[in-house]
């Protein structure tokens, strides 16, 4: 909602600043979104008087000036031919500067000196084009800024209005608010209507058939108007708060629009077949071409205007094309009504078309201004138009709305508020915003509420008028004096901060993608088209295509954040996502909505540096972290298996981890088309967990086992072992024997290549011996070892070298 | 005798002090010292001396010794002590080259804003609850007092998946399922993501909300503006003015506006506060009566509040944050800052 100063100033009196104003109304609710100031800078051009006017002996046409600015009588050279002796003018004095910065210097005009410039409204920037110079208003004083004489100097607020707040969607809302908060009233001035002796009935007849969406219809009928352009103040008004002018008729529906909030509409009425108004709802398909030259088609809730054969508007949304104002147009039926906000709100969203006149009936007209805003209409267009007002006002209004009373507890207001204000201070604010207040009991009011306020219904909404009224800076802080009570983070939400923080600590940037992704993405994860995440939530309006579908995976948007990253050549990334995905659940209303973390790896282990060496990460730094995570989850035995592998890994560099038979999630290389469809040319490792089943899988007391306070004693065995025996398998071997001496078993050495026969790997146990009891010998170790080496020989065929 | 171990005394010293090194001490302690050391020959030979002279000599050897001895010792100490000192001095790194790090990683902003929020909270008896991201409409809209072709709908553009299924468009549906699920006093706060269809400059499609709810018997708009005081004062610094203007909500009445003194400029105003001195930082109200209707709360024996904010809006103003963007980049630069 745009409103300017001075047009508030006709409708309430007050002493404010601009920017006093602004927060004035800033702190009722109504927040100022911006303040321009218009007409400002040219202070320099002044009222002034032709003394006398005569010819320029160099130049035909070109007058000689005295002009007289009040003070002094300076010599002027002019071009302009409109004006005469003793006729008020603007002067751009020696200094002003001029929109286009245009500079007054004293000058000499073929041999004449000339001490400023007489002013055309163009020049001033009052209209794009002009003939001669401004004659101005023979009564405005010598001397005064030409802008603050006509009262062009303006400011201008833009006001974000919240939806509940219809009634300050005009000029005289707003003034109402202001006057509310300073106490005073608001000058409410009953247009008069200046009417001929031809009543209404004769010229115009209205039927109101679908009066649930139409619940009132008043109508004037205005004759012999002449269409023409506005006057300059009726344009300038309009273009302050953002309007184009049209015509004068439109101009001045527009205007009272602004003014009163309420939308009117102006037909030709010559172009209303039998002269008649029926409105009633549209048939299913029909077709109808609105004011902005769009064909519409129209659906039986749509609530149309109709002559006595066709559709000429879409009611309170949009006029229509066949029965517009023309240039040609002479008599004139002009709509007041007020039309069902639901009804409005449906066509309009359906269709698209959103205008100044649906924004108004959707959040709720005063069915009460109708008559003031028609009579307001109706007098200026016959002032402005020359046109003649039948006698009457056709008002169908069936059943008319009672009046909103709304009850009020003085103590209950009070006690929601926080404050102590006395009943007589309550009603003394209703009073100023033109509730009337029915004493039921001292502290008991029943409230009535006028007719604008569509958003005031029940005592809430009274308490909330208390307080903004008040000022919600008057209410005193407060703790509540409520009951202590506390619980502690739950254990997912423990867990999961938990996650993160081993994720940071392994070197882990976190980062946030959107939760959306392209359909398309999941070809190119190479996904098998029975793949459970093929299964997506699908949104029916999406910005783009490639965020239409809610993701099923994290792994998408991890790869675009890595190549993102690349191509800053940033070449050395840990990112993690520790985020939920959206599956689509069978016979649920909504998806599951489950946590997973996601990890990617590239680039070197370490910090590049001159005293480090440069390692690219591999398979086994991302088992490291998994390790680390499973360990700080307390989650064990697991097994890493290679089958069960998604399609985007390398099939021989990645693997499932299994605890028990839950499948916890996955992780290693991927797979070579993956780099390929994503844009990225360096091997990226990938890790992916279930949260929830890490969650569940967690065990959260840990026994704590105290250290042996006796030194170890270790041996190593070398051995060859066929390649495709796992590692895991000498591991599982030795602690399978359930030797309490043996601390650990640890893997220290890998080796393929010469000197290992073909079809077999080299590897290297340290095994480490410690009692609990004592410090142990060498023929205490010696035989169990033996027994390790034997074990291992006879069940995994291993050679000891 | 006497006048040779006097000598040997003498001499003794004299190479002591004119040793540098720990090598030559040694070699020193052997030379007078050792088996075959000088002072060692003397020794020797007391055997040859009278009964009364062999103590007075043997006793002056004995001191010679212990005096050697001493020497010695305290010689070899000062040695070392210069070696170590030299050594030291030697052994100077250039403390400039950096330092050996391993990969440090880093919590998003945002993650890090809603941990700290929640904490501040957690101390105000206020429990994480966390909802569905794809929601119900009911719970997103209808049980919030937002009906269906109601304007108030246009204050949020949603993400449909159907008529009844939707992305939340704020927080609060959280708050709905939980007076659904317990009875009153509740405290909680929900952090989480929401969606609304609308991308530009200053809006993404995606983003973060944190909202607060209480409920309980007596809660007053002046308790409203009590625990958000507190919260801007613990989160923003203490001192810094929160006001409250009023505003609309359709599940909140009275509703406000939180807006708290510019912390760019202090409240002078700057480009950041558009000259105003103030920072729109909140949403907030007592809870509308018709929401406590469909979770079955009873509005004239409780009341309470709720409160909500963009944590975009919050970390772009607590890390000076000009372009919201940056947050869903993920470019690594920016997100190892934090």
């Amino acid at each position: 909602m745009i409103v300017t100063y001075n047009w508030l100033k006709e409708f309430v009196d007050f002493d404010l600043s601009p920017q006093e104003l602004s927060d004035l109304l800033t702190m009722l609710g109504l927040e100022v979104e911006g303040v321009r100031h218009v007409g400002g800078g040219l202070d320099e051009v002044v009222v002034a008087v032709v003394e006398e006017r005569s010819q320029h002996p160099n130049a035909d046409k070109l007058s000689l000036c005295r002009v007289n600015n009040g003070k002094e009588t300076l010599a002027i050279v002019c071009g302009a031919q409109n004006f005469k002796t003793w006729d008020k003018v603007a002067l751009a004095q020696i200094g002003a500067v001029l929109p286009g910065d245009f500079k007054i210097k004293r000058s000499k005009i073929r041999g004449e000196e000339s001490c400023g410039m007489l002013c055309s409204e163009k020049e001033l920037g009052l209209a794009a084009e002009s003939e001669g110079i401004i004659i101005l208003p023979a009564d405005l004083p010598l001397g005064v800024p030409v802008f603050d004489a006509l009262g062009l100097k303006d400011t201008i607020f833009e006001i974000g209005l919240t939806p509940n707040r219809a009634d300050c969607l005009s000029v005289v809302g707003i003034a109402r608010e202001i006057a509310a908060k300073l106490g005073t009233t608001v000058k409410y001035a009953r247009p008069s209507v200046k009417e001929s002796d031809v009543p209404i009935s004769e010229r115009a007849q209205v039927i109101v058939e679908d009066s649930d969406l139409c619940p009132r219809y008043t109508a004037r009928y205005i004759a012999g108007c002449s269409i023409g352009p506005s006057p300059a103040w009726l344009v300038r008004r309009l273009e302050a708060v953002g309007m184009r002018s049209i015509n004068n008729v439109v101009d001045v529906t527009n205007y009272v629009l602004m003014e009163y909030g309420h939308p009117l509409h102006a037909f030709d009425a010559d172009l209303l077949a039998g002269g008649k108004i029926v409105v009633r709802r549209a048939a299913a398909g029909e077709r109808f071409t609105t004011l902005d030259g769009q064909e519409r088609v129209l659906t039986e809730s749509d609530l149309t205007i109709r002559d006595g054969e066709k559709g000429v508007a879409l009611a309170g949304i949009m006029g229509g094309e066949n029965s517009e104002i023309r240039q040609e147009t002479s008599n004139i039926l002009l709509e007041s009504a007020y039309f069902n906000p639901s009804a409005i709100r449906r066509t309009s969203k359906r269709l698209g078309l959103h205008t100044e006149s649906s924004h108004r009936f959707e959040r709720g007209a005063d069915i009460d201004i109708l008559e003031t805003a028609l009579d307001r209409a109706a007098s200026l267009i016959a002032e402005l138009a020359g046109g003649s007002v039948a006698t009457g006002t056709i008002d169908v209004y069936p059943r008319p709305l009672p009046r909103r009373t709304v009850r009020l507890r003085v103590d209950q207001c009070n006690r929601l508020l926080g404050i102590q204000l006395a009943a007589n201070e309550m009603a003394a604010i209703f009073n100023r915003l033109e509730f009337k207040v029915n004493v039921v009991e001292p502290d008991l009011f029943d409230v009535d509420v006028p007719s604008c306020r569509v958003d005031i219904e029940r005592e809430i909404d009274l308490v909330e008028e208390v307080a903004r009224l008040n000022g919600y800076n008057n209410i005193p802080v407060t703790m509540p004096k409520a009951r202590v009570f506390s619980d502690r983070p739950t254990r997912h939400q423990r867990l999961e901060k938990q996650l993160r923080n081993v994720l940071v600590g392994q070197g882990f940037s976190e980062v946030i993608t959107f939760s959306f992704m392209a359909p398309g993405v999941l070809d190119r994860l190479l996904l098998a088209h029975d793949d459970p995440r093929r299964s997506v939530v699908r949104l029916r309006n999406p910005l783009v295509e490639e965020q239409s579908v809610m993701r099923t995976t994290l792994l998408p948007g991890l790869l675009d954040a890595a190549a993102r990253n690349i191509n800053y050549r940033m070449l050395t990334l840990r990112l993690f996502e520790l985020r939920r995905v959206y599956l689509p659940a069978e016979g649920q209303e909504l998806p599951r909505e489950p946590l997973h973390l996601a990890g990617i790896m590239t680039g070197v282990r370490y910090r590049e540096g001159w005293n480090q060496e440069r390692h690219q990460v591999d398979f086994y730094d991302v088992k490291g972290v998994i390790e680390h995570i499973l360990d700080e989850f307390a989650i064990g035995p697991v097994a890493f298996v290679q089958d069960r592998l998604d399609p985007y890994f390398h099939p021989g560099k990645a693997c499932s981890i299994l605890c028990g038979n839950e499948l916890l999630g996955s992780f290693g290389e991927l797979h070579p088309d993956i780099h390929d469809n994503f844009g990225i040319d360096q091997p990226v490792y990938y890790l992916d967990l279930d949260f929830e089943k890490l969650a569940m899988v967690s065990s959260d007391n840990v026994a704590i086992k105290p250290p042996s306070r006796f030194p170890d004693t270790f041996r190593d065995i070398a051995m060859l072992i066929k390649d495709e025996t796992p590692a895991s398998a000498i591991v599982e071997c030795i602690s399978g024997l359930r030797i309490r001496e043996v601390e650990c078993a640890e893997i220290f050495d890998h080796y393929k290549g010469s000197h290992v026969p073909e079809g077999f790997k080299s590897i290297a146990v340290r095994i480490r011996y410690r009692s609990h009891e004592k410090t142990l010998v060498d023929n205490e170790v010696t035989p169990l070892h033996q027994r390790i080496v034997d074990t291992l020989i006879k069940k995994l065929a291993v050679t000891i070298r | 005798m006497k006048e040779q171990l006097d000598g040997l005394l003498q001499s003794a010293i004299k190479e002591i002090d004119g040793a540098g090194s720990e090598e030559a001490l040694q070699e020193l302690r052997i030379k007078y010292l050792g088996k075959k050391g000088a002072l060692t020959a003397v020794m020797k030979g007391l055997g040859a001396l009278s009964a009364e002279e062999r103590p007075v000599v043997g006793q002056l050897a004995n001191t010679v010794k212990n005096q050697l001895e001493a020497r010695l010792d305290e010689t070899l100490a000062q040695v070392r002590d210069a070696s170590k000192r030299e050594r030291l001095q030697r052994e100077r790194l250039d403390v400039t080259l950096p330092g050996r790090r391993l990969p440090h990683g880093t919590k998003h902003p945002i993650t890090l804003v809603i941990e700290e929020i929640s904490e501040i909270f957690a101390g105000l008896g206020f429990q994480v609850a966390e909802g569905p991201e794809v929601e119900l409409d009911f719970y997103n809209f209808e049980a919030l007092n937002f009906p269906k072709d109601h304007p108030a709908r246009d204050m949020q553009d949603t993400f449909f998946v159907d008529d009844s299924i939707l992305l939340r468009t704020h927080t609060s549906p959280v708050q709905v399922r939980t007076m659904l699920k317990h009875a009153p006093p509740v405290r909680i706060i929900s952090p989480g993501t929401v969606y609304r269809c609308d991308s530009d400059a200053t809006h993404s499609p995606m983003f973060h909300q944190i909202e607060g709810l209480m409920v309980d018997t007596g809660v007053t708009f002046g308790d409203l503006k009590g625990i958000l005081t507190t919260f801007v004062n613990q989160y923003f610094g203490k001192g810094i003015g929160v006001r409250l203007r009023p505003s609309f909500f359709p599940f909140t009445e009275p509703s406000a506006e939180v807006d708290i003194a510019c912390v760019m400029c202090k409240g002078k105003g700057c480009r950041v506060c558009k000259e105003s001195g103030w920072l729109e930082i909140l949403g907030a109200g007592m809870i509308d009566p018709e929401v406590y209707r469909h979770v079955g709360y009873d509005p004239e024996t409780i009341s309470g509040f709720a409160f909500g904010m963009g944590v975009e809006r919050v970390a772009m103003l607590k890390y000076g944050i000009g372009d919201l963007r940056l947050f869903f980049d993920n470019d690594v630069r920016f997100l190892q800052q934090f």
